[in-house]
């Protein structure tokens, strides 16, 4: 049985690991394994001791590399663990390296450090506040951290309000902690959101796009109709307009463009400017 | 299996397959807008349906939460009208339970369940028309779904039933094949690594001819790996493409 298992798993190891350049912009799928700039010269992780020895052996060649989301380090293996599309960022400094993510459509939000989310209080226990933000655990939130609140004044939240706050605790061991304040105690539009408005949720991949600084959706829909707008990492939109039929419509566009291609969109706001 | 030939003189089986040939395999990711993640899918004629929800809090008690790793809770249903003889209660039964404990045991294997600790991942799959291989359609409905809600995971799962008649062995069997009742082998695989998620078997087989039924089965989950691939691929591609990429 034993034997039979190993002859299974030995025919089966051939799978041949392809250069992270090579495969940039294209789609990854799990158990794919990818090499580094710094690897592809020689054959592979395998035959790292067959390797010339070089004198900078240490500092390697490419620079320090990142792996983001998606990407799994194992030994000096790199092993991709979700399908999308393999982007590269160069680094600022410009020698090599870099990093390196799997951009993938999901719909489950995951806490990151240092993202801006929207969340819905659901308790207040003591001095900190319960908030969902849509991951598997409910984030924690502070009295104290909202612009201008102390121990006597004390800010105004209750159970069910929108919280726009951004993350300082955030990792799988630990309980996610939001504040409403930067690092130098201001809101920065951080806080409570207003009675009004709509709450609607997209896809995680949406929510990037729409946050690209060079995004054309939302120039488009800033043309339509004057707006407030705020978007949480975690797949969350909060739209406010002028009327309750302004909201929804926009609303309704935001949550299509999903489904759309860029000349399907264009169609849609042209006829819309008409009307 | 009287007057039955499940494998002619010239290599063809019931329904005019080859030994190691798969039936006609078809996928669909993201069918539903609700879920995480959802797929269905169609091999031959058993149809399966998949969907995924988490990595979400633990739902009932907290004390079933792992400090170190995503408790994964599969459930398996067969829909009433599946089987030929129409069933009575949809899941909850005996069979229904141990292909949810063979479904659990698999995607722990395969999802790399320590980056979400107290947390939970469901994954709930129901059968909709019953023909053979209704674990091997499970998994490969399962893992579509599980890769449709970004779950981080070690590796593709790939599943594939094989059987041994008249000295060889039979890759994806039918229901025609299964009833005969001759051995029967479930293999779940991690394609790229070669290593093995569970592997099952029922009826008596002798030891010699088990290594030829194991590489059937492998070979098969193989080919399914590369079909499902290509139905991962062209999804991820639409949904980028109408993301404006």
């Amino acid at each position: 049985m034993a034997e039979a298992a190993a002859v299974v798993a030995e025919s089966l190891a051939g799978y041949r690991a392809r250069a992270a350049r090579a495969v940039l912009e294209q789609v990854v799928l799990p158990g794919e394994e990818l090499l580094l700039p710094g690897q592809e010269d020689g054959e592979g992780p395998g035959s790292a001791g067959e390797r010339p020895l070089r004198l900078n052996a240490g500092a390697r060649s490419g620079g320090r590399v990142v792996c983001g989301p998606g990407l799994r380090r194992c030994g000096d293996r790199l092993l991709v663990t979700k399908c999308g599309r393999l982007r590269h960022k160069e680094p600022g400094s410009g020698n090599g390296g870099g990093v390196y993510w799997v951009d993938s459509q999901q719909k489950r939000y995951v806490p990151v450090k240092g993202d801006h989310v929207i969340g819905i209080v659901t308790a207040k226990s003591g001095d900190i506040f319960k908030v969902d933000v849509g991951g598997s655990e409910p984030a924690s939130l502070s009295y104290l951290s909202f612009e201008g609140a102390t121990k006597r004044n004390r800010p105004n939240v209750q159970v069910g309000d929108l919280i726009y706050g951004q993350f300082v605790v955030a990792n799988k061991d630990m309980e996610p902690e939001m504040v409403c304040i930067d690092s130098c105690g201001r809101a920065n539009g951080m806080g409570v959101i207003g009675q009004d408005g709509l709450l609607f949720k997209v896809t995680l991949g949406l929510i990037r796009r729409l946050l690209a600084p060079d995004c054309e959706i939302l120039q488009e829909v800033g043309k339509l109709y004057p707006l407030e707008i705020v978007f949480g990492m975690n797949g969350r939109i909060w739209v406010k307009a002028k009327t309750i039929q302004q909201t929804l419509i926009l609303a309704n566009i935001l949550e299509a463009c999903e489904h759309m291609t860029a000349d399907q969109r264009k169609q849609i706001f042209s006829r819309l400017a008409e009307s | 299996m009287a007057g039955l030939e499940l494998l002619s003189d010239q290599g063809y089986r019931v329904d005019g397959r080859r030994a190691g040939e798969l039936r006609k395999i078809q996928a669909r990711m993201g069918v539903f807008a609700q879920a995480d993640g959802s797929a269905y899918i169609e091999q031959g004629n058993t149809k399966a349906l998949a969907v995924v929800y988490g990595p979400h809090e633990i739902r009932g008690s907290r004390a079933r939460a792992l400090p170190d790793r995503a408790l994964v809770n599969c459930q398996y249903s067969s829909a009433t009208f599946s089987t030929g003889e129409r069933k009575r209660r949809p899941h909850g039964d005996r069979k229904s339970c141990e292909m949810g404990l063979q479904l659990r045991q698999t995607f722990e294997a395969a999802v790399l369940t320590q980056l979400h600790p107290r947390s939970q991942i469901d994954i709930y799959v129901q059968v909709l028309q019953a023909d053979g291989g209704t674990y091997a359609a499970c998994v490969n409905a399962a893992t579509l779904a599980v890769l449709d809600a970004g779950i981080p995971m070690r590796d593709f799962v790939c599943a594939c039933s094989a059987g041994f008649v008249d000295g060889t062995a039979l890759a994806d069997l039918s229901h025609v094949e299964e009833a005969a009742g001759g051995p029967q082998l479930a293999l779940a695989l991690l394609p790229s690594s070669g290593q093995i998620a569970l592997l099952e078997m029922d009826a008596r087989l002798h030891e010699d001819q088990l290594e030829q039924v194991l590489e059937t089965a492998a070979q098969a989950a193989r080919d399914v790996h590369t079909l499902l691939d290509r139905v991962v691929r062209q999804h991820v591609q639409e949904a980028s493409i109408l993301l404006g990429d």
